[in-house]
């Protein structure tokens, strides 16, 4: 209960953390912040009068100190308002969420198809070692970890759409303006999987448990799914929430090289705006949504193996 | 006394893995930084000299990458290009290497309270994914090499720090260290010669790890114009050039990934090795 | 034979961490060139009496003396009092010797303070080395080019090369093999009367203590169990636990035969 709470402490103050590296970068990113809010009010008005500037300065409290300036935007955010959009002058919550579908379409298309392929993959080279399949998946998931996925996208581009013409090649929208992105994203997790799985299932016949269950004669396909399948398990929840980072980054290349709407385009497209506030907000949630899932997969671990009661407390 | 002179015989003393590793590795990059210097010797072009009557060319035995829209020698802008991503991504991971080690040691040794902070403010770091961080700060800072590498510098540290804190604690009560406490070393002695020697091997493979993934940031941030500039021959910025052109002339976007993929292949296959190695040791 | 000047006395040593009683009423006295061996089952306290006697965790006594120094304390046992000239022989070679460093170093670390300019410190070294029936060539090797027993005798080495007047012992045979362990006990036997230091070893081998020591602490629960010489102790045990044990060890078979 007292390592729980200490836990929650060090999550608050990680979050806290977030807000304000957040802010800073913000605060300090070059450029007249209220030039850039008259712009969008008023676009293709180059002469904007300094009284509006003035006017835009006082109405963000953009003269007053970093402190000051940082607790009023902190308290709208733990309020639950995340500001407006300088460009669209929408609310930066609707716009998040209208490009929240495509990157979660995504991910979580690519994760199932990735995970997938990683578990069968790593199953049968460690179920038949040293094999061809054995030596395949070692091969495929060492070009895989080191294939940048932005040249994956070109080739495939290339291939699929350019020289067979099957597929679009750029955009968003249908089921198969899905399917080469999604391909990209889905063999950068099979590889990484593949190699991560291959290992911890590696370990799990290391274990002298193993040995007893063959003596006593149970079947070699039991022991892979009862125990081996099990004891991979734990380690392989932790790493794909470490992962969770690069999976993000990985999705956003693809959403960029594929011309994809979504939350990586929307990062991408503000940040080349100025549009602070929907960078603020994006690079706040990429932030806490990996801290939040690490946790949650940190808790869950616990609750799955109550060996790691004591490890707990030296990580 | 025969027993023990016979054993003293029979075995030579085994080579050290670990040392004859790092031996071969030195020997391994010194000739190929050879073969690069003596390449870019050699080459008949300028990595910026434009050539128009020979624009788009396919490989030939004059240009044997084929050349670009502008008629550059693809194969001298991939050899000057090494020295972008490479080198790049060398500074800024060694730099998190160093700058990681001391925080993690530091929050190791300071006593629970320091450890508690030091570590949150780490967390805090590391929850911004890399490419988000430097996105978004080459984005609003302009997109300029220097603003790459601050980016990515600034988010490059906390892997080691949380590895280097570990390894610390874990070896900071062992027998050996309580053997050179009794022994009155001091603390700048201890770690010298016995925390960093033993925990040095696990931070190298994590920094061959992290070499090969800042390659694929910093060549990804230039290919989506974050970062590198063209004409500089940065790998990832030349893709961007490439990828105008990938119909009517693919090998201009085909080499430079090759150049990213076997980059990254062969730094990660060093690093398993030395893991593999230590693996067999421990 | 010796001669007995006294070198450590201890009376009413008490450790306890937070409210946990993990010594208590630990009394002892050791002449120079003596043995003390500490018995007892895992978790009686022999550990933690080595640890608190070097001044490794938080210690009271009625009265401490050493090395027939004026030092005599009361109260609590402050950190490396004295036993500063005291060296520790540990349990397991491989986890007490440096694996990044030459063993030939490690050993050297134990003149540290001495400051010896470097051809001296070898040749101190080497002949350390010589006395655990090391060669030179063992200087240079890492602690993972060698055998455990050898390691061990390396770790020999360094407590013995400081000359110090007493050297803590820490089940330092029981990760080796039967016949290097006679080995090692041997040659730790002859450089004790050699030398004429005294040896303190916490030990579950009852064997052990028959064959070489001088005075036997039977612990029990973090208190002493029996206190006696070795004769004494294994011809007349003081307490019905000791003679279980006692009985137990010779049935079988465990003791020589002058013990029995």
């Amino acid at each position: 209960m007292k390592s729980f709470l200490i836990r929650f402490v060090g999550l608050l103050a990680v979050l806290f953390g977030i807000t304000l590296i957040t802010f800073t970068i913000s605060y300090f990113a070059p450029g007249d912040k209220a030039e850039a809010i008259a712009h969008a009010r008023y676009p293709g008005d180059f002469g904007i009068a300094p009284e509006v500037l003035q006017g835009i300065r006082e109405e963000f409290n953009l003269d007053a100190s970093f402190f000051s300036q940082y607790t009023h935007w902190l308290a709208d955010v733990l309020r639950g308002d995340f500001g407006v959009s300088y460009s669209s002058r929408t609310s930066v919550w609707v716009i998040f969420v209208d490009n929240l579908g495509e990157t979660v379409t995504l991910t979580l298309t690519s994760l199932a198809i990735g995970l997938t392929a990683a578990f069968l993959l790593s199953a049968v080279a460690v179920r038949y070692p040293n094999t061809f399949w054995d030596r395949g998946a070692v091969i495929i998931s060492s070009i895989g970890a080191a294939m940048p996925s932005y040249w994956l996208s070109l080739l495939l581009i290339l291939g699929v759409s350019v020289h067979l013409g099957w597929l679009p090649a750029y955009g968003t929208g249908t089921f198969a303006h899905l399917i080469l992105p999604a391909a990209t994203l889905a063999f950068w997790v099979m590889a990484s999987q593949t190699r991560l799985l291959r290992t911890f299932m590696l370990e799990a016949y290391d274990q002298p448990f193993i040995e007893t269950l063959r003596l006593r004669g149970i079947p070699e396909r039991e022991i892979f799914s009862r125990h081996v399948l099990r004891h991979s398990f734990v380690p392989a929840l932790t790493m794909i929430g470490l992962d969770m980072a690069s999976l993000l980054e990985g999705a956003i290349i693809v959403e960029l090289t594929f011309a994809r709407s979504g939350l990586g385009s929307l990062l991408a497209g503000a940040v080349l705006a100025r549009d602070l506030p929907v960078v603020m907000f994006l690079v706040m949630f990429f932030a806490t949504a990996y801290v939040v899932i690490n946790s949650v997969i940190d808790g869950v671990q616990h609750i799955c193996d109550p060996r790691n009661l004591n490890k707990a407390k030296t990580s | 006394m025969s027993l023990s002179q016979s054993i003293r015989l029979s075995d030579s003393p085994p080579a050290d893995p670990l040392r004859q590793f790092s031996k071969r590795v030195g020997v391994a990059t010194l000739v190929l930084l050879g073969l690069w210097s003596l390449a870019l010797w050699l080459t008949p072009y300028q990595p910026a000299a434009a050539d128009f009557l020979n624009r788009l060319a396919p490989p030939s035995a004059a240009h044997w990458a084929g050349t670009d829209h502008l008629g550059r020698d693809i194969a001298t802008r991939l050899l000057y290009g090494a020295g972008w991503s490479l080198g790049l991504s060398l500074a800024i991971s060694l730099t998190g290497f160093v700058v990681g080690t001391v925080v993690g040691i530091l929050a190791a040794r300071s006593g629970p309270a320091g450890d508690f902070a030091v570590m949150r403010v780490t967390d805090s770091f590391f929850a911004f994914p890399e490419l988000i961080a430097a996105v978004t700060f080459a984005g609003l800072f302009g997109p300029s090499t220097t603003n790459l590498v601050i980016a990515l510098m600034v988010v490059s540290w906390m892997k080691f720090a949380r590895l280097a804190r570990a390894l610390t604690l874990s070896l900071g009560d062992s027998d050996f260290i309580t053997q050179a406490r009794l022994n009155g070393l001091s603390n700048g002695l201890i770690l010298w010669r016995h925390l960093l020697p033993n925990i040095l091997p696990s931070l190298l493979v994590l920094w061959t790890n992290s070499w090969s993934r800042t390659i694929l940031s910093v060549s990804g941030l230039s290919f989506l114009g974050f970062g590198v500039q063209p004409p500089s021959a940065e790998w990832g910025a030349m893709l961007l050039d490439g990828k105008a052109y990938m119909q009517t002339a693919p090998h201009i976007m085909i080499f430079p990934g090759l150049a990213v993929l076997l980059a990254v292949m062969v730094i990660n296959l060093t690093g398993d090795r030395l893991r593999d190695l230590m693996a067999g040791k421990t | 034979m010796q001669q007995n000047k006294p070198l450590i006395s201890i009376s009413n040593l008490q450790v306890s961490v937070g409210d946990k009683q993990l010594l208590s009423d630990v009394s002892f006295d050791l002449c120079e060139g003596e043995m003390l061996c500490i018995v007892g089952e895992s978790g009686a306290g022999k550990s933690t009496l080595v640890k608190a006697l070097q001044g490794m965790m938080p210690a009271h006594c009625d009265r401490f003396t050493y090395a027939r120094s004026s030092t005599e304390v009361c109260g609590a046992i402050p950190a490396g009092l004295g036993l500063a000239q005291a060296r520790w022989v540990m349990q397991d070679p491989l986890a007490a010797l440096n694996p990044r460093q030459s063993l030939g170093r490690s050993i050297a670390e134990s003149l540290h303070k001495e400051n010896l300019p470097k051809d001296k410190l070898r040749k101190r070294v080497l002949s350390a080395l010589d006395d655990v029936e090391l060669s030179a060539d063992f200087y240079d090797r890492l602690p993972s080019q060698v055998s455990l027993g050898q390691a061990q005798r390396a770790c020999l080495a360094r407590a013995l090369i400081a000359q110090p007047k007493l050297i803590f012992f820490d089940e330092p045979l029981s990760a080796l093999d039967a016949l290097v362990q006679k080995k090692i006990a041997q040659r730790m036997e002859s450089l004790r009367r050699a030398t004429n230091t005294t040896y303190i070893a916490v030990t579950h081998d009852l064997g052990f203590a028959a064959a070489y020591a001088d005075k036997v602490l039977l612990l029990r629960e973090g208190a002493v169990s029996a206190y006696q010489s070795r004769m004494a102790f294994f011809a007349n045990p003081q307490s019905d636990y000791a003679k279980d044990l006692v009985a137990a060890a010779q049935s079988l078979g465990a003791l020589p035969e002058a013990a029995a």
